[in-house]
This record gives structure tokens, sequence and C-alpha cells, in this order.
């Protein structure tokens, strides 16, 4: 019974029905589209962005390779330390994370803040180091609190280890970040930011060897950065071990002589055979392990500032005039020239007058007649006023370069500076004047515009010591990049300058006069091994301009040098103490090369090794150990007990015997 | 109770559908919401397992009365429901912000799912019993009424998401009752040309950032874009045959937030690629075709616009859901019928499918 309008109506629905199916039937066609757009055709970008979801690299540093001493002992190492770091990615409240952390761990809140700021534009997934050496407590603190705060994780670091209390700091220099700068340069470029190198010294010449490679880790984790699992681990490749030509016992002996007088300055001892470096040292010095793991900025800034410049190293960055050392070369230059013979002689009546202008000698009685081998001894400033009278500045330059004082020693540490024995050349090139010969005269005794490194005053004595070789002063021994130790060849001689031996028989007579006759240098007398000599005492200002300042003013007081070696038949050990504002060579600086000396002999000796002490007339005096006594400690052998906030030692390897 | 004679009308394909795709959406919570470290399932898991028999009575439940004796009780039905909505608006439990909630006996009950049922059946009695019609602007407001209190009880929950699935089902049930389609047009235009003034002032803030977000999810990629960037991840990494069941790892791994609920649908096509998709997409279809087929057969207006309605409020939400688990729609709170986690939702969405097979099962009946 359906009416025309009911049917009519029945008709509209079916339509309607009809076009119901049609619109859903289109929608579900469109999403069918849309779906095999993401997952055929886009499938690969999405997947890769699944994987970045879930994938990380776990950096693991590698340790830095161990670096012993020419008798195998451990001077550097690595030790495990703690460090708590932030997982920015897995925050979205970074600053409550902070916040809470400084609480946790009770450290300064403003510093971790600041350590973030600095490190904003590394990957967030990078964990951001922002306690360093953690204490356990700090460690236990943040463990318990993981599930709470996933974003905080704790790694365990090797970390640079140095012998305590600065021991040959400048020697060791120090690691710490690479710089945005050095990022830029080829031998860095394959580097990531953060990436642990050296900085300086030994650590920043040698960082290829040192260095290692770093491994990584290749996990899966969660949203909240849980790992569930490891999919693959490169081990980290320790860096290559070095051993160094350094005597430990002789570097505490050198470092111990300066710090008994509380001296800055600078001291090296070599075999004046290879060019080994037994021992080196700038004083102040600084502790590199503050740099280890990055420094602090109140750190840095009193180092920066401190008026004596702990982070020079004067050695072989600072230049001072060399004063009556730089005699030797006079000496060996004008017997060389055939201008003198040893037994030329002068009169010293206490002064003498060249080119219209009164120069004193330092005895102000006067020397009376010496010939050339007691002006040495003597250390008579007359004597070579007149060599200096009868050669130019030319000749002497020349001998100079011969003698390993013009230029860089080529010492493997970074930024040495050019020593400078002036020319005639290098006066009108910097100053556009010509030289006047009675410019010549100060130069004679080591003033003037004389001014050269003490490592480069130390190949001059070397020089005279192994009879005419300008050796290459260096520092590394062997390396073991995994192989076994192999020795490094050492450097070749910068030049070959033969002294004639009549020449040098007669340097070398006034040298041991002035340690074994009536010289300057007496205190440097050793039992039964002969040394070699020559003090110096450089005057800073002229005497007059020290005068009007008064005795007070340290900075303006003489440098005090001793060149040496011994024994002096048949030189094994040669060197130079360089005392800063000490005063007079005879008793600032003679007394650290004597302890270092006796330090050398005894051990050669097989004796008990002496120790140092201050003297009641304020020179420093060596005593002689009883037969009987201990040796002095190790520092760097002695076992530190581990303790949850000082671990263990990372085990070094032991190096092969040579 | 129930006729013998009307069993072999009952609609078994469209039964065996809706029973593939709830067990489909149980095995995808299973597979989210494993917990890996007690090395067993999830409780959300079991929550749904145990509410899938409650459903499934409802569904029967409904099927068992004649839809015109509810239809003619759908009054009843709405007083009731504006009064829970009511009593939620001042006492229901207040979850995530906002107030849905009534605690019942351990479970919580959500009335708002119930809301969409219960408009079905008033809106179907409004138009099929008396010969109304939407071509009369005077009875489409009325009816509009019926179905804004409700809307903007929900709304005010604030749950716009749930309230915004009464509008398909009004429109559904207009369209077929003759709502002329130059007045949807008109609306169309207008809405556009007001869109202006619904932004400034129609919007709260935290609407304006969802919408800007979905046009440019890049722009906060850690906050609001978050889900819509790791839906797409999803289900683009899912490639064709997909990782495998508790192989994917954005779901299973917590990259993709409210995997088991709003986004069930990206773990499957992460876990079952595209075919997986293509499956799920057919048997929602099915059930959609399936169901308006029922309309077409039915006994009477009543019938008739009962299924629309209620397929129409189902089919957008499916639509909708699906869309933006794909990351291609602003991420609103829907989710996705039959598949999502949620107990009150299973149960709201197979009575209604109880009404529809109520419906062609009396296909034959006086």
């Amino acid at each position: 019974m359906l009416t025309s309008g009911a049917f009519e109506e029945r008709r509209t629905s079916e339509g309607r029905i009809l076009g119901l199916r049609i619109i859903f039937g289109a929608c579900f066609a469109a999403l069918a589209v849309s779906f095999w757009l993401l997952q055929v055709v886009q499938n690969a970008k999405y997947e890769e962005e699944a994987s970045n979801n879930l994938l990380r690299t776990i950096p693991l540093r590698a340790p830095r390779g161990v670096l012993f001493d020419r008798d195998n002992k451990v001077l550097v190492e690595n030790r495990y330390s703690f460090t708590i770091a932030v997982l920015r990615e897995q925050t979205k409240h970074l600053d409550q994370s902070l916040k809470r952390v400084a609480q946790i761990t009770g450290a300064d809140e403003a510093r971790i803040r600041d350590i973030v700021q600095r490190r904003q534009r590394e990957p967030p997934f990078r964990p951001l180091p922002i306690i360093e050496h953690a204490t356990f407590a700090q460690v236990a603190a943040v463990t318990a609190r993981h599930l709470e705060m996933p974003e905080i994780v704790v790694q365990q670091v090797p970390t640079r280890s140095y012998p305590a209390g600065g021991l040959a700091a400048h020697l060791f220099g120090y690691v710490g970040e690479v710089q945005d700068a050095q990022l830029d340069s080829p031998e860095f470029s394959q580097l990531e930011a953060g990436t642990i190198i050296g900085q300086a010294g030994i650590e920043r010449v040698y960082n290829s060897h040192l260095m290692g490679t770093d491994g990584n880790k290749f996990i899966v984790v969660n949203s909240v950065g849980r790992e569930i699992e490891e999919l693959k681990k490169q081990d980290p490749i320790d860096g290559h071990r070095m051993q160094l030509t350094i005597d430990y016992d002789l570097q505490k002996a050198l470092e111990d002589g300066f710090k008994a007088n509380g001296y800055a300055g600078a001291g090296v001892m070599l075999d004046p055979r290879t060019g080994e470096i037994l021992a080196m040292t700038s004083q102040p010095e600084y502790d590199p392990n503050d740099f280890a793991n990055g420094i602090e900025r109140t750190k840095w800034n009193s180092l920066t500032n401190d008026p004596l410049k702990p982070l020079q190293d004067r050695l072989i960055q600072g230049r001072y005039s060399p004063g009556s050392t730089f005699k030797i070369l006079m000496a060996t230059a004008a017997l060389s020239e055939g201008l003198i013979t040893p037994d030329y002689r002068v009169n010293c009546p206490g002064s003498i007058t060249l080119y219209g202008h009164v120069f004193h000698c330092d005895k102000k009685q006067g020397h009376g007649s010496l010939d050339l081998r007691h002006a040495i001894e003597q250390s008579c400033d007359v004597y070579f006023y007149r060599l200096g009278s009868m050669m130019s500045i030319d000749t002497i330059h020349a001998y100079a370069e011969k003698m390993g004082l013009v230029g860089k020693t080529g010492i493997d540490l970074p930024s040495e500076v050019s020593s400078l024995v002036p020319s005639s050349e290098w006066k009108l090139r910097t100053t556009g004047e010509r030289w006047y010969p009675g410019e010549t005269i100060s130069v004679a005794i080591g003033q003037g515009q004389v001014s050269v490194t003490p490592i480069a005053l130390s190949t001059m004595i070397a020089t005279v010591a192994n009879g005419g070789t300008v050796v290459t002063p260096h520092l590394v021994k062997a390396v073991d990049s995994g192989s076994g130790w192999q020795s490094l060849a050492a450097p070749a001689p910068r030049s070959v300058f033969p002294i004639r031996p009549d020449v040098l028989q007669a340097v070398r007579d006034g040298l041991w006069l002035a340690v074994n006759g009536a010289g300057t240098a007496g205190r440097a007398r050793v039992d039964g091994h002969p040394v070699a000599g020559k003090t110096g005492t450089a005057q800073v200002v002229s005497a007059a301009a020290a005068k009007a300042a008064g005795h007070g003013a340290v900075h303006l007081r003489d440098n005090a040098w001793f060149v040496f070696y011994a024994p002096a038949d048949n030189p094994t050990i040669a060197g130079v103490v360089f005392a800063e504002h000490a005063g007079w060579g005879a008793t600032a600086a003679v007394p650290i090369a004597h302890h270092v000396l006796e330090t050398y002999f005894a051990k050669l000796d097989k004796r008990p090794l002496p120790t140092v002490t201050m003297g009641a007339d304020g020179v420093i005096k060596t005593v002689m150990a009883q037969p009987a006594a201990a040796a002095p400690g190790l520092p760097a052998s002695q076992p530190v007990p581990p303790t949850p906030g000082n671990p263990a030692p990372v085990p070094a390897g032991r190096p092969a015997s040579q | 109770m129930v006729d013998r004679r009307l069993l072999p009308h009952l609609d078994f394909p469209l039964m065996a559908a809706l029973l593939a795709l709830t067990l489909i959406g149980v095995s995808t919570i299973y597979s989210v919401t494993f917990d890996l470290r007690a090395n067993q399932p999830g409780t959300e898991f079991w929550t749904q397992v145990y509410a899938l028999p409650v459903a499934f009575a409802a569904m029967l439940a409904c099927l068992m009365i004649d839809y015109r004796s509810l239809a003619q009780r759908s009054l009843f039905l709405y007083v009731a429901l504006v009064a829970l909505l009511l009593y939620v608006t001042f006492f229901g439990a207040v979850r995530g912000g906002a107030r849905r909630w009534i605690p019942l006996a351990g479970f919580s009950l959500q009335p708002s799912e119930f809301a969409r049922l219960t408009i079905a059946l008033v809106l179907a009695m409004y138009y099929g019993d008396e010969r109304r019609s939407a071509r009369s602007a005077r009875e489409l407001i009325t009816s509009a009424i019926f179905v804004g209190i409700p809307f903007w009880l929900i709304a005010h929950q604030p749950d716009l998401g749930t309230a915004a699935t009464l509008a398909p089902v009004f429109l559904g049930v207009a369209y077929l009752a003759g709502l002329r389609l130059k007045w949807i047009g008109t609306a169309a235009v207008v809405l556009v040309l007001l869109s202006p003034v619904i932004w400034r002032y129609g919007l709260k803030d935290y609407q304006k950032e969802r919408i800007a977000t979905f046009v440019d999810p890049s722009k906060d990629p850690r906050g609001a874009g978050y889900q819509q960037i790791q839906a797409k991840i999803t289900v683009g990494s899912g490639g064709f045959y997909g990782k495998g069941f508790r192989q994917g790892t954005q779901g299973g791994y917590g990259f993709l937030p409210v995997a088991h609920n709003d986004f069930v649908f990206s773990v499957l096509a992460e876990e079952h690629g595209f075919l997986g998709v293509l499956l799920s997409l057919g048997l929602y279809l099915f059930i959609i075709l399936r169901s308006l087929d029922a309309a077409r057969l039915a006994r009477d207006r009543v019938g008739a616009y009962l299924v629309v309605a209620i397929i129409s409020g189902f089919g957008f939400q499916v639509v909708y859901n699906i869309t933006m688990s794909a990351g291609l729609a602003p991420v609103k709170g829907l989710t996705l019928p039959l598949m999502s986690y949620g107990g009150s939702s299973l149960v709201a969405t197979l009575a209604g499918f109880g009404l529809i097979l109520n419906v062609r099962m009396r296909r034959f009946t006086n």
C-alpha cells in the first residue's frame, strides 16, 4: 500500500543512502591512498627517522698513552673518574633538572648552568658533563634518582693523572677540550667538539701518538633514553705509550733545588753526547691535573694573572742576557780565529777604557795580569772587554750560530722562541742603524743586545762538552704503538762545528778551574767526579738604575746563571741552571746544579740519593744520604689507595726492558 | 524473550567483522602495552579483555528489545542522559583536566560515550515517527536544539572531540531526512566566512595551538607537534609488510604517546604494514556499507534513521581517527571505535551495532 508520496520518499532516501555510501567509500579510498604514500612510497624516509629515534651512539673515550721515564717509571697515567652528565634531549625542563642536580649533589648551580650555556650548540643527545671528578656521594645521589631523572647520567671517563706538585709541568703540558679555532686546522679537523687533546708540552707535540682512538657504543634506547639493547661496540684504542728521556730522580732533584730556594727560573740537564734531556723545569710550576678535565675559570685567572707567570715555560720561552756564561763563546771564538793564544795575557786594573768609554770589571780592585784560562776561572770582565774590542760583532754572531746560540734549538716542545746574538745586519734590519764597535764590548760579557733561552745556552755548553756537535735537545726515547717498543732515532744534530783540540782544551781548562780552582763555581764540586762550569750574573737593568730603584726591588735584581758539564774529562751530563732575580750565580744557581750532579753521580755509583735543605747561610745544601737509608719516595709509583672518590688507576702497561 | 524466528535474520557477516576488528584492537593493545621489564602484558590489555564480553553482552541486549519500543522511550533516555551529563559537570571525576567520568564500582563510566546512541534514538523518533522532514526549517532547528543541549554540556567538560561526534549523527539523519543540499552549501560558505570570527572568539588557546601546530608541526617538534610527527614516522616506518607483531619500536618504546588509545591504528600500521592497514580499512568499510544496507532494508523510517544516525557518527569517528593516526589531521582526543583502548567506548559502540542488527533483524516483522 505504497502511496505515490511514500514511493517518492523511498526513492529519495535510497538515493541519499547511496550518497552516504559514496561519501564513505571515497573517504576510505583516500585513506588507503594516503597510507600507501606514507608506508610504501615514503617508507625509507620514515624508517630512517624511526631509527634516529631509537639509535644512540655513546662515545667511549680512549685513554691517552702512558708516559714513562728512561728507567720505565710511570710519569703520567690515567685514572677513571666519574663524570655526571646531562642528556638534554631527555628533559623538557632543563632548568628544573639542573636545579635538582645541584641540589642533590651540593654542586654550584650557577657553574652548572654556565657549563650547559657554554656548550649549548652541541647536539642534544650528547651527554654534557656538568660535574667532573664527582665524589662517591654525588654519584650515589644521582644513581639513586635515576628513575626520577633519566636525563642525568654518570659516566666513567679516563682522565689524565699527572705527578703531584706540578712535577715537570711544562714538560708534560696539559690536556683540554679542542678549541673551536683548532677544529679548523687540518690536524684536528676530524675531531668533534668536546674531544680532549694535548694543549701544551709533550701532550701537545705528541698528541697524535698519545691520543688514541675513541670508541663508540651503538645502543637502542626507548623514549625516556633507557638502554634497551647494545647493537655494536667499537672498543677505544689506547694512545701510544711513550718512554721519555727524562730521569725521574734528576727531575725531582732539579725541582727540589729550586723549591728549597723558592726561586723562579729554569733548569735543564741533558746528555751532551745525544741531546737527550734528563731533566728540565721551569719555575714556578702549575698543576696539570687542574686542566685534565677542564680548568675552572678562577683557577685559570689566577694562573694568568700571577706576576710570576707560571704558565710560561722559561726554559724555551724566556730570553735573558746570559752574562758571564757568554765568555765561553768569546774565548772559543777568539782562539779559533787565531786572535789570541791561551797564553795571551791582559792586565786587569779593575776597568778598561775602550772607544772613549770606561768599562768596569766586576772586581773593583782588578785581577792583575791573567791568561785566558784564569780569565775564565776568575770571570774577569776586562779580559773579555779586550777580546770584544778585537773582534767584530759579526764574528761573534758567526760563532754564536756555530755553537747553537742563534735561533731555535728544535726541542720537541711547542712555542720555543729564538735566541738572539746580534749582528750588524740584524741591527740595520731592525733599527735602520749601523752597529757601533762600542756596543760589541758589552756583548763580550753577555750583556747588551744578547738575549738567549736557557735551552739554547744548554746546547752551547753541550757543544763544548762534546767537542763541537750542536745537539738537538729532545725528550722521547721510544714509542709503543701497540706492537712493542720502538726506539726513536735521536734527531740529527743542528750542526757540527769541529773545535780545534787546542782551543777546546784551553776553554775546558778554564771551566775546570772555575769549579775546582779559585773560581766562582766552587760550590759545584762533587767528590770523585770532576765538574766543569761557568757562572753568570746578568744585570737586568744597569747598575745605576738598580741602585736608583732601591735594593728591595726584586724584579730588578740580577739573574743568576750556571752552565756546566761533568765529568770534566769525559762529559756525560751537561746543563744550565737559571735563577731569575736570584742574585749571584755562585750562590743562587750553582748549589741547585750541585744537588742535581750529586744525585746524578749517587745514582751512577748506586748510592742512596741525597736530599736538599736550606743552609744557615741562606744557600741550599745537599745532604748526603746514609748508605742504610732508603731512597726518597717516588710519588708517581706510590700506590694510591683506591677510594670511591679517587678510584684505582687504570692499569698501565709495563714497558718491556730495553 | 526474543522470537526464535528472528535468529536467521541476524547479520552474521557484520558481527564477524565487528568481532575481527575488536580482536585486532586487543592484539594491538597487547603488543604496545607489553611490559618489557616485567615481561608480561600490561594492565591495559587485561582491562580491554574484560570489557569485551561486557560490550558484546550490551550488543545482544540492544538487539533483543524491538528498536521501536526503545525509540518510543527515547525521550526518557534523553532526559536521563542530560541528567547524567549535568551530574558529571558538577560531580564527575577529573582526569587530565577534564571532568568526564563517573566512578562506578571499580570502573569509570563516561556518559558522553552514550550520548550518541541516545541522540540517534531521539532523532530517529523525531523524523521517523511523525513523518517530519528536514526540508522544513522549523523542524530542522527543533531537532538541532535536541542535539545542541548535550553537545554544549559535553563540550564544556571540556571534551570538544566527543561533542563533535554528535554533529555527524545529526547531519547524517538530516541528510537522509531530505535536508536541502543548497542549505548545506550555504552553511559551508557561512562557516568559511565566519572562520576568522570563530578563530578569534570561539576557540580556546590550546585549540588554536593544536590547529597551528597541525599546519606546521615542526614549529613545536618537542611539544604539541610531537605526536603528529611521531604518528607519521610510526605509520611510514611500517612499510608494506610491517615490522611484525611486537616488533614496533615507535609504539613499543614509547616514542608515540597514547599509542594504545588514540593512536592504536598507527601502531597497527607500524607492526602490520600497509597490508594490515588495507585489511582493517576493508573491515571498517564493510561494516559501514553493510550497515547502510540495513538502513535501506529497514522496515520503517525510524529504523532507517536510527541506523544512519549511528553509522554516521561511527563512520566519521573512524575516518577522523585514522586520518589523525597517520598525522594527517590535527590531534584530537578521539578514539578509534572498536580498536582503541577504553571500555565505555567499546560498550557504547557495540551497543550501537546492537541497534543496527536489531533494525536489520526485524526488517520483515510487523
